[in-house]
């Protein structure tokens, strides 16, 4: 069945509580401090060594050909102030655009459109300097102008507003350079460039926004340039020959098409109908991995911060699940092993919060293991007082989600709870998240590469009561939480840094708004023919972040003869 | 006939304002507020009260009604809060791959139910009755989602005649086209050569032993003629029936093949609207469709009368 609802998409974020803005920047940033490469070893590809890995090319670049890609799912527009974008909106954008600045394999963040970006010493105001000689598709010059007026638009967005809201201006300083002023010291600013907020779209493009034509042509200064669209089907870009990146793109065209179910989506790729397919069910790279022919990318090893985790949501301010005790006992009765080998699909590994073994702020922590005798005392001391807890389990109409959440109830009920499961649509699922209306349930987030980015869900500041519009789901309003995430973002020592998000990431085992589960996992899959799709090459010369949630970048394909 | 036809198109007009009504308060009626959906994170009083006045939704129902309905009367079902194209551009795109979609597949099942019935309601319950019995009760059981993925697997990734998933406009490439649309229409024509076949059967197998049938053959006219000119009209007002509703319920009923086979049609438009509760899509598109059904039944009852004037008299 189709898996466009998967809860693992970015969709989660980008087309629901996304209107939040601020998400925007979750899923895709880096930090200028913080190389934190967690394991990149594997069949993820990091580095820029040509070699035998998957995704990076060997022997010499070929010019031409025409690349199809099929793709989990449809973009709903190109512009960055309006319209909502997931993984496969990204991959759309790294087509058309070029972000400000990106993040390089060793999760440092680099220029990109930029020359450079830098702060004065107080780090509350940053001058970016943009490179010289750069046009957009319509033959029109990329400035300091149009960048500035690129901000104006986000900023008035409500979509995009948010993630902005610490830039007080933005102003042009000189033809190519302009300064953001922010509210306080930010020595990360830089981290929320390379994501939606920081993508440049020409001035012609603005400006038919701004007229209200809201289907206005893609101008970008990207590799390739927009040619046809029918939505839900396919869309088509043609090399841009005046790229600012020379030599660059190799391909002649590109094409994505949304192919929602992940069978049909492997199938084309096996008949020739597209050439690179992505998925998020782990059973692909089952299928792929190891098959004559193709070459498998995923995100199960080389995560840069933090990964895409599966988690269990539980709410911190409704009953039964307001009582430490209960969330313990749900925490202890539940077999993460038994999960993650159905919905991991072999590669899940305990977690005992939110980073991996290889992440600086990865740490041991009080996250309870499973322990269903554990769990049941805890369920019968919460009887004496209160009766039997019973709560609801919240979870999205997907079939493989479905089988692991009546494994839960299962391990649920055998403590002493009494358990529901109710399926709803994830648009549904994600207004119940900002509205404090759930128990317990099903979620995935998270995958940023700073863990800055993770300030808006868990602050005190964004948590409220139930009815109200809460960016912290499960209304966690921990100070201890608070006070470590502030000091993770201004500070600028990297031992207060790691010590600061290893005490959030231990507060959050003691907490419990989550239930670990596993981590989530994108894969790419491409035929043989198609070479380096996993090896961008910053401007600068620095390799960059090969598989950032699934999305590749487009620039340095080519294909084999 | 003039007269029946006004009558029939009075009705039409009738059931058409009642399904503009139904489908207005249906959106409505939903649970859940479009305006959160909307707004998501950004859904304070100020702002709430501000997209209420953008959609019209402050005013009382029946002004909302109206505006919709003159609006839609217009060519404006409204524009889509998600991808901020227009409902008509959504349609006008969509419709195309639908329409081709039923059109092959309704050919195939023409094309394979009638020539079956007739051959097999000649000799009934003999062997090739029986098999085509039990396979097309096979084939009722089977539905586009399940027939589509093993179509893929057989004919597109096994034997490697078409394209797994794609779609290329007609007017582009009409070989491709029509190469690409094979498989997801025999996906729906299963289903659809089931039914056709079955009541054409029992139709023709009833009409066989009436009277005219036997003067018929009593003159000497060959079998063919006989099926095709004197047996056929007159058993074929169940398959007309059927047909027409089965059109018409895969206007938007294709959206499960057109997922698998990622169609851009206007079944799979509809469901990422509901998903996405983009009310005005699901309220342009849900019209149009049930508009659409309607004037099929309407062009049926047509027929009805060029193939039994009868019909008109009663």
């Amino acid at each position: 069945m189709p898996d466009e609802h998967e809860i693992s998409r970015r969709t989660f974020m980008a087309r629901g509580a996304a209107a939040g803005g601020a998400v925007v920047l979750a899923g895709a940033a880096g930090t200028a401090l913080a190389a934190c490469s967690s394991s990149p070893s594997g069949t993820t590809s990091t580095t820029a060594a040509p070699g035998s890995k998957p995704g990076v090319g060997t022997g010499t670049p070929v010019q031409g050909g025409s690349l199809s890609v099929g793709l989990l799912s449809e973009i709903d527009g190109f512009y960055p102030p309006a319209n909502h974008w997931d993984t496969s909106g990204y991959i759309y954008a790294q087509c058309l655009y070029d972000p400000l600045m990106a993040i390089a394999a060793d999760g440092s963040i680099q220029p990109y459109l930029a020359e450079s970006c830098t702060p004065n010493a107080t780090y509350d105001t940053w001058t970016l300097t943009l490179r010289p000689n750069i046009k957009f598709n319509d033959g029109t010059d990329l400035t300091a102008t149009v960048v500035v007026n690129n901000f104006t638009a986000l900023k008035a967005s409500l979509l995009t507003g948010q993630a902005l809201t610490q830039v007080v201006s933005c102003t042009v300083t000189g033809p190519l350079s302009l300064e953001y002023k922010l509210q306080g010291p930010n020595p990360d600013f830089t981290a929320g460039l390379p994501t939606q907020v920081g993508y440049v779209v020409g001035q012609a493009m603005i400006d038919q926004y701004n007229a209200g034509n809201v289907t206005a042509t893609p101008i970008g200064t990207g590799p390739f340039i927009f040619q046809s669209w029918l939505p839900n089907s396919h869309f088509t870009a043609t090399k841009n020959p005046n790229y600012w990146r020379k030599g660059l793109p190799y391909l002649d065209q590109i094409t994505l098409k949304p192919i929602p179910d992940t069978i049909q989506r492997e199938a084309t790729l096996k008949t020739g109908g597209v050439d690179m397919i992505g998925s998020t069910d782990p059973d692909t790279i089952h299928r792929f991995q190891g098959q004559p022919g193709y070459a498998v990318v995923d995100s199960a090893t080389g995560v840069i911060g933090e990964p895409s985790m599966a988690f269990i949501m539980l709410n911190c301010v409704v009953a039964p699940t307001n009582d430490l005790r209960i969330r313990q006992a749900l925490a202890k009765a539940t077999d993460q092993t038994t999960v993650q080998r159905i919905f991991g699909g072999g590669f899940g590994k305990p977690v005992n919060g939110l980073f991996l073994p290889g992440s600086p702020y990865y740490s041991a922590t009080d996250f309870p293991s499973y322990d269903p005798a554990g769990a049941k005392r805890l369920v019968a001391e919460y009887k004496a007082g209160h009766g039997t807890p019973s709560l609801q389990l919240l979870t999205i109409t997907d079939p493989r989600l479905a089988q692991v959440v009546q494994i839960i109830q299962q391990m649920w009920q055998q403590v002493g709870f009494e358990v529901t499961i109710s399926q709803i649509e994830q648009a549904n699922l994600i207004n119940d998240f900002i509205a404090g209306k759930f128990q317990a349930a099903t979620s995935y987030q998270f995958g940023a590469v700073n863990p800055d980015l993770n300030y808006v869900w868990w602050s005190t500041t964004t948590a409220g009561a139930v009815g109200t519009i809460a960016l912290n789901f499960p209304r966690n309003s921990d100070p201890v939480i608070e006070q470590n995430m502030l000091t993770g973002r201004h500070t600028t020592d990297q031992a207060t840094r790691v010590k600061a998000y290893q005490t959030v990431n231990q507060q959050l085992a003691k907490d419990l708004p989550y239930i670990w589960l596993v981590q989530y996992i994108f894969s790419e899959v491409a035929t043989t023919k198609v070479q380096n799709w996993a090896n961008p090459i910053l401007p600068n010369g620095m390799p960059g972040y090969a598989f950032d949630e699934g999305i590749f970048s487009p620039t340095a394909i080519w294909l084999a003869k | 006939m003039g007269k029946y036809l006004i009558r029939r198109f009075l009705q039409l007009l009738v059931v058409s304002f009642v399904i503009s009504v139904l489908v207005f308060m249906l959106v409505h009626l939903l649970p859940g507020d479009p305006t959160t959906q909307i707004l998501g994170a950004n859904d304070t009083a100020a702002n709430r009260a501000i997209l209420l006045k953008q959609l019209g939704l402050n005013l009382p129902l029946w002004h909302q009604y109206t505006i919709w309905l003159s609006a839609a009367f217009h060519g404006n079902l409204g524009t889509s809060y998600l991808n901020h194209e227009s409902v008509t551009h959504i349609l006008a795109t969509g419709a195309p791959v639908t329409i081709e979609l039923i059109i092959i597949s309704q050919v195939l099942a023409f094309a394979v139910a009638i020539p079956l019935a007739l051959v097999v309601s000649r000799k009934p319950n003999r062997a090739l009755d029986n098999v085509s019995t039990t396979t097309t009760f096979g084939l009722l059981a089977l539905p586009p989602f399940v027939v589509a993925p093993i179509l893929v697997a057989v004919f597109a990734v096994g034997l490697g005649w078409f394209p797994a998933t794609g779609y290329t406009p007609f007017n582009q490439a009409p070989i491709t086209n029509i190469h690409e649309m094979i498989l997801p229409s025999v996906a729906i024509t299963a289903g659809s050569i089931a039914v056709y076949f079955r009541l054409l059967r029992s139709d023709l197998i009833t009409t066989l032993q009436q009277d005219f049938i036997t003067m018929a053959r009593s003159k000497g006219l060959s079998n063919r003629r006989i099926m095709w000119r004197h047996a056929f009209r007159p058993s074929s007002f169940s398959l007309l029936a059927a047909a027409g509703i089965n059109i018409g319920s895969l206007i938007a009923g294709t959206f499960v093949v057109e997922l698998l086979f990622a169609l851009p049609g206007i079944g799979y438009a509809l469901v990422e609207a509901v998903n996405q509760r983009d009310y005005l899509v699901v309220q342009g598109i849900s019209l149009v469709v049930a508009i659409a059904f309607v004037v099929i039944q309407f062009i049926v009852d047509f027929v009805f009368t060029i193939v039994d004037p009868r019909v008109v008299r009663e």
